[in-house]
């Protein structure tokens, strides 16, 4: 009972921290391709510790609210998932109940971004909300076809299936499945070329244009529990989960490795060319691995 | 670069911050902003120490305005400076915004800046290479080391000459005063 309050609160600082350590490797990998030194790895603790020293600006109790909504809708979610083997909440709930609080934080932002009455943030939200019906379909499927397969909806299980069985992206039924949800994992994290949401070029950073001081700061982390929860999701799927956290660790380490390479040479989609592609290929290997898990796989 | 000094960080958290984060908002008045691409890309990479460009205003804490400043554009240059939350810091880029520059002469254009927003520094020359603006970084360093870099609160505690200012050569502002006018040399 204590080691799970203790897991409880210490598990989401955790996640926090890898968040915030991915946010930095990004921009530091980024400058690496780009030739340039790139900024020391600590710099987004610089950041927020700044930000968290300026004066800021807010618009309204719906401003404040919208941004703990989607933190706490965050924290939640990280606390059901698997992490080696860290799992707090692990006997209530499982896949059903990650699907619906993963809403809380876009909705969250939404609200929070509403109050703001910026054109830019207006912008910013609908291309999010278009996105994110975007990736949910393809996404929904590839879920659907890991429980049909195991027959169990407890993320918990599916580690522990896979512990025995294989990864799921190399098992035959779940190939397709894993590749397409590796194929949307950019459009869930805002990653390039899916980026749009938060263009700084064209909309003025989309959402975060209104933000200033204490709550760009929290913005930030919200966005860092958003690359943490996206990928451990995909690393408990599909690539077997861990059974101890340092492997868990260096196995998020490198898919996200490969997507901020993605992320460093593709240019932006524009919101429609998105849409079609997310409703193209993902969507129909998706789907086609539904049909063999379902079919053939049994 | 004492970036790495961790008593200084405990010591004053909120002053290493400000000073090694530094968000900027370009404003893209005249020719200089041309120096801006390279500086903030591979060549010189200003990301380095901590500066990078930001979109708008509200995420921002140093303002650059590269450029002559034409009347019309000084009044989005004070609404821009207005909506930066403090602590903040603005820089005047290259010898138009200094004294006229080449405009020195012309009659829409204005010709000290700093009567208009305070400015904590400037960056002479026409135009100032990639380099200055980083030797203008340092600068800055060494002014928020000192507290000299106090531009916002001269600004708060003089905002009725300023706003005097404004209105001399903008006519009557379509905006309420940004700080009670009345109050009188008192924070």
């Amino acid at each position: 009972m204590v080691v799970k309050i203790i897991q409880i609160i210490l598990y989401p600082l955790m996640a926090l921290m890898i968040g915030i350590f991915f946010l930095g490797l990004a921009r530091k990998i980024m400058a690496r391709i780009q030739w340039r030194y790139g900024p020391p790895l600590i710099q987004p603790i610089i950041d927020m510790i700044k930000l968290f020293n300026q004066n800021s600006v807010s618009h309204g109790f719906m401003f404040n609210f919208g941004i703990i909504f989607s933190l706490v809708g965050s924290v939640i979610v990280v606390l059901f998932l698997p992490f080696g083997g860290i799992c707090p909440l692990s006997s209530s709930g499982g896949l059903l109940v990650i699907l619906y609080i993963m809403l809380f934080a876009p909705l969250g932002v939404a609200l929070s971004g509403g109050e703001g009455a910026n054109p830019n943030i207006s912008i910013g939200i609908s291309r999010k909300l278009i996105l994110a019906l975007g990736y949910e379909v393809p996404f929904l499927l590839a879920i659907l076809a890991v429980m049909t397969h195991y027959e169990t909806i407890s993320i918990v299980e599916v580690v522990k299936i896979q512990q025995n069985a294989g990864w799921a992206i190399f098992s035959l039924p779940l190939f397709l499945s894993g590749i397409a949800y590796l194929m949307i994992l950019p459009a869930i994290l805002g990653l390039r070329p899916f980026d749009m949401a938060s263009a700084p070029q064209e909309i003025s950073s989309g959402p975060m244009a209104e933000y200033s001081g204490k709550f760009l700061a929290l913005m930030s982390i919200e966005h860092a529990f958003g690359l943490f929860i996206g990928i451990a999701l995909f690393v408990n799927l599909f690539l077997g989960g861990a059974s101890n956290a340092l492997i868990f660790f260096f196995k998020m380490l490198a898919v996200f490795t490969a997507l901020i390479c993605v992320n460093a040479v593709y240019p932006r989609f524009r919101i429609e060319q998105a849409l079609k592609y997310l409703w193209k290929w993902p969507t129909l290997l998706a789907f086609t691995g539904l049909v063999i898990v379902s079919v053939i796989g049994r | 670069m004492d970036r790495n000094q961790l008593v200084k960080w405990l010591k004053a958290p909120a002053k290493m911050g400000h000073k090694y984060s530094l968000h900027v908002v370009y404003f893209c008045t005249g020719c200089g902003i041309i120096e801006i691409p390279p500086t903030i890309t591979s060549r010189w990479d200003a990301e380095r120490f901590g500066v990078i460009p930001v979109a708008t205003p509200r995420q921002a804490n140093i303002f650059l305005i590269t450029g002559y400043v034409s009347v019309k554009t000084l009044k989005a240059v004070i609404k821009t400076y207005e909506q930066i939350p403090e602590p903040k810091f603005a820089v005047g880029f290259g010898s138009c915004p200094i004294n006229g520059g080449m405009y020195w002469d012309s009659y829409n254009t204005i010709k000290h800046l700093d009567k208009y927003i305070p400015i904590d520094g400037w960056i002479a020359g026409c135009m100032p290479r990639p380099e200055a603006i980083f030797i203008a970084v340092t600068h800055l360093w060494t002014l928020i080391d000192k507290d000299m870099a106090e531009g916002y609160k001269k600004y708060r505690r003089n905002y009725k000459d300023y706003r005097a200012n404004q209105e001399k050569a903008l006519g009557k502002l379509e905006w309420p005063p940004l700080f009670s006018i009345n109050k009188d040399k008192d924070d």
